[in-house]
C-alpha cells in the first residue's frame, strides 16, 4: 500500500479528553455553572486554558465532560435545534433549558454506542424566572436537580458539596460554594487543573468569572497534602 | 488546482500514491457492528406480593453510578392507565426510554376517546414485545420489570419481563437482590396462588415493608429512601412516596468485639 | 362558474390569467357542501360541535366518529371530505409525536396549526396532487392556554374566539358572534353549540343528522380532549331543540307584531 497508513483505533485512543471537574448550582437569582480549565491526552496537558462552559441559548449553557469532540458536535447539534427551530417560529417564546437538555438527552441516549459525554445542562428560565440544572450522564438519562457535579473530580466532592449547598443562597455566596468545591476537585484529581471558569445567568444577564491557582483557590496552606505525623 | 475538498491538505499523490479509500471505509475488524451496552446509572431491586384484592410493590429511590450512590431521588414506579404500575430496575435512561413508550402508547390509545382502558395484562404484553424486540437486535434494553394491576378480568396481575424477553408469573415477584433476599420473606405470606385469597392487604405490606429492610441492610446498591404502591381492585392505586425504612436493628452491634470470642475489649 | 372551459382550472400548479388557483376554490366547495362544524373558544375551554349528516339508517348511532384527537390536549374537527378530514389528523399525530419525541413536551396550538396549515398548502403547489377538500378546526390547551384555529383548503390557517365551517357556517357564524367571545364559560358554551348546530342544520333539513361533541377544559377534563359525558350531552341537546321550539313561536309572535303595526 503507497498510500499514508492511518490507524484507527489508535486515533480513538489518543483522543483528548475532558477529565474534567464541572458544576452548575442554582441559587436565589438564577444559576452559576462552574469548570476547571484542564484538558488532557493522556497524562499530557493539551490544553491548561480551556473553556468548557459553552453557551447553547442566550442564557442556556452546558458544562461538558468525557470526549471533547463528542461533546463538541452534541452541543452544537443543540445549539441549531434550539436556534433554527425553536427560535425561527414568531409565536414560539424562548427556549426552555427543560427543552435544551431534553435534546441533549435524545442525542445521548440515541447514540449512546458511541458517545463518552457526561454534560450538566443548566440556565435561566425566563418564563418560570428561575434558574434550572440538569444532569445528562452517559447512558443518556436525564436529572434535575439543585445543584449537579460531573466529570472525574466531581468524585472527591461529592461529601463536600453536600454538606455545603443549601438552597436560595445569594450569588456571593454560591460563587464561594463552587469556588471552594472545584478547588478541592482539582486539588486531588491529576485530570483537573488550571483556572476556576463561572458563568452567572440571572434575570439580569450573563456574567463571567475567573479565579486564578495562585491567588483564589490554590492558596499554599490549602494546596499541602496532609502527611502521617 | 484540486477541487475535491476532501483531497486538500493530503501528501501528494505522485509521491504516496492515492487514498486509500479502504481506510474511511474501514469497519470493526472484529464485528461487523456492536452495541457495546452496559448499564450505567441503575436502579436496584423492585418487589412486589399478591393480596387478595390486589398487589403492593416497592422499589427504593436510588440512581447509583457504579458504587457510587449519584441521584437519590428516582422514582421507579411508573403508574400507567388507571390500574397498573410498572416498577423497573436495571438502567435509568432505558426506564426513561421505557416511560415514554408507554406514554406514547397511551397517546395512541386514547385516540378514540379512551374507551378501551388499559389492564395490567396489556401493559406487561407491549413490554413484553418491546423487550424480546430489543434482545432480538442484540440491543437490549437493560431493565427487570414488574408489571402490577388488575387485569382485563378485574383480578389482580403481576407478572415479570427483563432484558432477555423473558416472561413469567407469580404471587410473589423481585428483581435483582430482591429475588435472593425479599422472595423468600414474601413466600412466607403468599406461597402460592392458592393461598393469595388468605393475605390481607395489611399483612402484604408488612411483609414489603420487612423485605425492604432486609434489602436496605444487605444490598450494597440500595437506599433507605422508597416508593410503595398499593393496587387495589375496589379503591384503585395509592401512592406512598418519601418512606423510610424503619424499626432497624443495630443495637446489637455493640455487643460484637472482635472477630472470634476471644477479644474482651 | 367563470373558469369553467377556460383550462386553468385542471390543474393545481396552473394559475390562471387573473391569478387564481381554481382547484382550490372547488376544494373550498366541498366544504360548503357538507355538514356544519364548528369551534368555539371560552374563558376555561374549548367547545367542538360537529352536524354529522346520517347517511344510512344503517349506520349504527354514536359511532363512525368525525371529531378526533391529534394528541392528549389536541382536537380537531373538520367539514369536507371524510378520508381527508382522518389523513390530515395522521398527519397531526405524526406531528405531535415528532414535536415530542425532540423536545419532551406536548406539541403548542400555534405550532401544530402552523405545521398542517404547511402541510395543506403544499397540496396547493404540485400538480400531482389535489388540496384538501376539508376546512379543518384545530383547537386545544397548553401552556399558554386555549387556542383555537381553523385551516383553509389553500392552506391558510388563523386564530379564531369561535369559528364555523361547512354549509351552515353563516347562520353559525353570526350565531358565535352573538355569544362575545371568548366571555363564556364552556358548560354554557357546549348547550349553545348545540343550538348552533341544530339551527345550521335548516340548511340540511331533509337529512338525518347526529351532534357530535367534545370539548377540552383544565377544571372538567383536566386540559384533555374528550367527549363531551352522554348527560351534558342529553342537556344541550334538549336546550336546543326546546329553542327551536321558541324560535317558532318567536317568529309566530313577530307575524303578530307586524300584523298589530
Amino acid at each position: 500500500m503507497n498510500g499514508v497508513s492511518v490507524d484507527i483505533n489508535h486515533l480513538k485512543k489518543g483522543e483528548v479528553n475532558l477529565g474534567t471537574s464541572i458544576m452548575a448550582v442554582t441559587f436565589k437569582d438564577g444559576v452559576i455553572l462552574g469548570a476547571d480549565s484542564r484538558t488532557t491526552t493522556g497524562a499530557y496537558i493539551a490544553n491548561r486554558v480551556t473553556d468548557k462552559l459553552t453557551q447553547v441559548y442566550d442564557k442556556i449553557w452546558c458544562c461538558r465532560s468525557g470526549s471533547a469532540a463528542d461533546t463538541q458536535a452534541i452541543t452544537d447539534i443543540v445549539r441549531s435545534y434550539l436556534t433554527y427551530q425553536v427560535g425561527s417560529d414568531n409565536f414560539e417564546r424562548p427556549a426552555s433549558v427543560n427543552v435544551a437538555a431534553s435534546i441533549f438527552q435524545e442525542l445521548c441516549y440515541n447514540n449512546k454506542d458511541n458517545l463518552t459525554a457526561g454534560i450538566i445542562c443548566a440556565g435561566y428560565d425566563e418564563e418560570k424566572q428561575q434558574g434550572e440544572v440538569y444532569s445528562i450522564p452517559i447512558g443518556g438519562s436525564i436529572h434535575k436537580q439543585d445543584f449537579a457535579i460531573a466529570g472525574s473530580g466531581s468524585g472527591f466532592i461529592y461529601g463536600y458539596c453536600n454538606e455545603n449547598f443549601r438552597k436560595n443562597m445569594t450569588r456571593d455566596e454560591t460563587v464561594n460554594f463552587i469556588r471552594k468545591s472545584l478547588g478541592q476537585a482539582i486539588k486531588w484529581d491529576g485530570s483537573s487543573g488550571g483556572v476556576i471558569r463561572m458563568i452567572v445567568l440571572t434575570k439580569a444577564g450573563i456574567e463571567r468569572l475567573i479565579f486564578y491557582p495562585e491567588e483564589t483557590y490554590l492558596v499554599p496552606k490549602e494546596f499541602e497534602i496532609p502527611q502521617a505525623a | 488546482m484540486e477541487h475535491d475538498p476532501f483531497k486538500w491538505g493530503r501528501p501528494d499523490n505522485a509521491t504516496y500514491g492515492d487514498y486509500d479509500y479502504r481506510i474511511s471505509n474501514a469497519k470493526n475488524t472484529e464485528f461487523p457492528s456492536m452495541h457495546t451496552q452496559q448499564p450505567i446509572v441503575t436502579g436496584t431491586s423492585v418487589i412486589a406480593i399478591k393480596y387478595k384484592n390486589g398487589i403492593v410493590m416497592a422499589a427504593d429511590n436510588l440512581g447509583s453510578y457504579g458504587s457510587l450512590a449519584r441521584f437519590s431521588n428516582i422514582e421507579r414506579l411508573i403508574p400507567v392507565g388507571k390500574d397498573t404500575v410498572v416498577g423497573i430496575s436495571g438502567d435509568i435512561s432505558d426506564l426513561q426510554y421505557i416511560e415514554r413508550a408507554l406514554d406514547e402508547l397511551e397517546v395512541e390509545n386514547d385516540y378514540d376517546g379512551a374507551s378501551h382502558p388499559f389492564k395490567a395484562n396489556h401493559i406487561h404484553e407491549y413490554l413484553n414485545k418491546l423487550l424480546y424486540q430489543r434482545r432480538s437486535k442484540l440491543n437490549p434494553l437493560w431493565n427487570a420489570v414488574v408489571v402490577a394491576g388488575i387485569n382485563s378480568d378485574n383480578e389482580p396481575f403481576l407478572a415479570h419481563n427483563d432484558l432477555l424477553g423473558v416472561q413469567f408469573s407469580s404471587p410473589t415477584l423481585a428483581t435483582g437482590f430482591g429475588a435472593h433476599l425479599a422472595i423468600p420473606l414474601l413466600r412466607k405470606v403468599a406461597d402460592k396462588e392458592e393461598d393469595v385469597a388468605h393475605v390481607t392487604k395489611e399483612q402484604a405490606r408488612e411483609a414489603i415493608l420487612q423485605s425492604m429492610k432486609v434489602l436496605f441492610y444487605r444490598d450494597a446498591r440500595s437506599s433507605n429512601r422508597f416508593s410503595l404502591v398499593t393496587i387495589d381492585k375496589d379503591t384503585g392505586i395509592s401512592f406512598e412516596k418519601d418512606l423510610k425504612v424503619e424499626n432497624m436493628s443495630w443495637k446489637y452491634a455493640e455487643t460484637i468485639k472482635g472477630y472470634g470470642n476471644l477479644q474482651k475489649f | 362558474m367563470t373558469s369553467i372551459g377556460t383550462g386553468y382550472d385542471l390543474s393545481n400548479s396552473i394559475f390562471s390569467p387573473d391569478g387564481r388557483n381554481f382547484q382550490v376554490e372547488y376544494a373550498a366547495k366541498a366544504v360548503e357542501n357538507a355538514g356544519t362544524s364548528i369551534g368555539i373558544k371560552c374563558e376555561d375551554g374549548i367547545v367542538f360541535a360537529t352536524e354529522k349528516l346520517v347517511s344510512s339508517k344503517l349506520l349504527v348511532s354514536g359511532a363512525n366518529k368525525r371529531i378526533q384527537t391529534i394528541d392528549r390536549h389536541i382536537g380537531v374537527v373538520s367539514s369536507g371530505l371524510v378520508p381527508d378530514g382522518r389523513h390530515i389528523v395522521n398527519r397531526g399525530r405524526q406531528e405531535s409525536k415528532s414535536y415530542k419525541g425532540i423536545f419532551k413536551q406536548p406539541i403548542s396550538i400555534p405550532q401544530i396549526a402552523s405545521r398542517l396549515g404547511n402541510y395543506v398548502q403544499v397540496y396547493t403547489t404540485a400538480n400531482s396532487v389535489r388540496p384538501f377538500g376539508i376546512s379543518t378546526i384545530v383547537g386545544g390547551h397548553d401552556s399558554q392556554g386555549y387556542h383555537l384555529y381553523m385551516i383553509e383548503p389553500s392552506g391558510v390557517y388563523w386564530g379564531y374566539q369561535g369559528i364555523a365551517v361547512g354549509k351552515g357556517r353563516q347562520s353559525a357564524k353570526s350565531e358565535l358572534e352573538k355569544l362575545k367571545l371568548p366571555g363564556i364559560k364552556v358548560k354554557d358554551a357546549i348547550k349553545e353549540a348545540a343550538k348552533i348546530i341544530y339551527t345550521a342544520h335548516e340548511d340540511f333539513k331533509d337529512k338525518d343528522f347526529e351532534l357530535e361533541m367534545s370539548w377540552i377544559s383544565e377544571e372538567f377534563t383536566n386540559g384533555r380532549h374528550e367527549f363531551v359525558p352522554e348527560d351534558l350531552l342529553a342537556e344541550a341537546k334538549k336546550y336546543a331543540e326546546e329553542d327551536e321550539d321558541e324560535d317558532d313561536e318567536d317568529d309566530e309572535d313577530d307575524e303578530d307584531e307586524e300584523m298589530a303595526e
